[in-house]
């Protein structure tokens, strides 16, 4: 049943990436990347990550999608369809990538741990990662908190119109 | 049961999708959307192995959640940096922002 779902949930994970770097146009490529990250959350339930399935929907789905949909109506013109989004190297952007992709296929198909199943047990829960973000990580935590409270004042500061 | 490496495969997937957008888009709110999926192929990465390998071990996990948190303040200062150049140049095309160049 997992096994199933897991499956189904990757599969249009990958149709939803490949469309919101792919599709024309831009406000289709912010719905399908909203998709995408739906599915992301699904896949971190798959592996007993609960919490982090809720903080994907509410940061990306509910705050960052929103934040890229704004900029896209803010920014007029750029949805017409008939501008060209993709440059002229994409077909070497394309071997690019795709050389790298088969670089983490011989990666992941040359290690011990390519087969390995799930060990048995309901994973790290909600109590041990709340632990662990307070007691080992309470420096990074308290980091990403200036960090966050920077990028608010530095976002004000540069959208903000000279008088 | 689902083999790691069939998660790892995905999050490859996932990163290299990302990188072929960020190589190729013209449009910088598409190439900002490009980086976010690398970053998600990422953070399913950290999870995956924290999940396998990590019996009471939590560090994926909050690795993942600095990702996350790093990936939104980067997004906010990127589509902010966006839009105040579309202000000055009337453009979001990567071709059009040579201010920098000489």
């Amino acid at each position: 049943m997992t096994e199933t779902v897991f499956y189904i949930i990757a599969v249009s994970l990958c149709v939803f990436a490949v469309l919101s770097v792919t599709v024309k146009d831009v406000f289709h490529s912010a719905v399908w990347l909203a998709l995408a990250l739906l599915s992301v959350a699904g896949i971190f339930l798959s592996l007993d990550a609960a919490f982090l399935g809720v903080i994907q929907v509410l940061v990306y789905v509910g705050g960052i999608m929103t934040l890229f949909i704004f900029a896209i109506k803010l920014t007029a013109r750029i949805g017409d369809r008939s501008i060209r989004q993709v440059s002229q190297q994409s077909v070497c952007g394309g071997i690019v990538s795709a050389g790298i992709f088969g670089v983490f296929l011989i990666i992941i198909y040359a290690n011990q741990w390519n087969d390995m199943m799930l060990p048995p047990g309901q994973g790290i829960g909600l109590n041990g990662l709340g632990k662990a973000l307070l007691t080992t990580y309470a420096l990074p935590f308290e980091f990403i908190s200036v960090l966050l409270l920077a990028a608010l004042v530095g976002a004000i500061v540069i959208g903000k119109v000279k008088q | 049961m689902i083999p790691l490496g069939h998660y790892v495969l995905l999050s490859a997937f996932l990163f290299c999708v990302g990188l072929f957008g960020v190589l190729t888009q013209r449009n910088a709110i598409r190439f900002l959307i490009s980086i976010e999926i690398m970053l998600n192929g990422a953070n399913i990465n950290l999870v995956a192995f924290n999940r396998y390998f990590g019996a009471s071990d939590a560090t994926g996990q909050v690795f993942a959640l600095f990702v996350i948190g790093v990936a939104a303040a980067a997004s906010v200062v990127g589509l902010v940096l966006v839009i105040a150049v579309y202000r000055l140049r009337k453009s979001v095309f990567i071709d059009d922002f040579n201010l920098l160049k000489w």
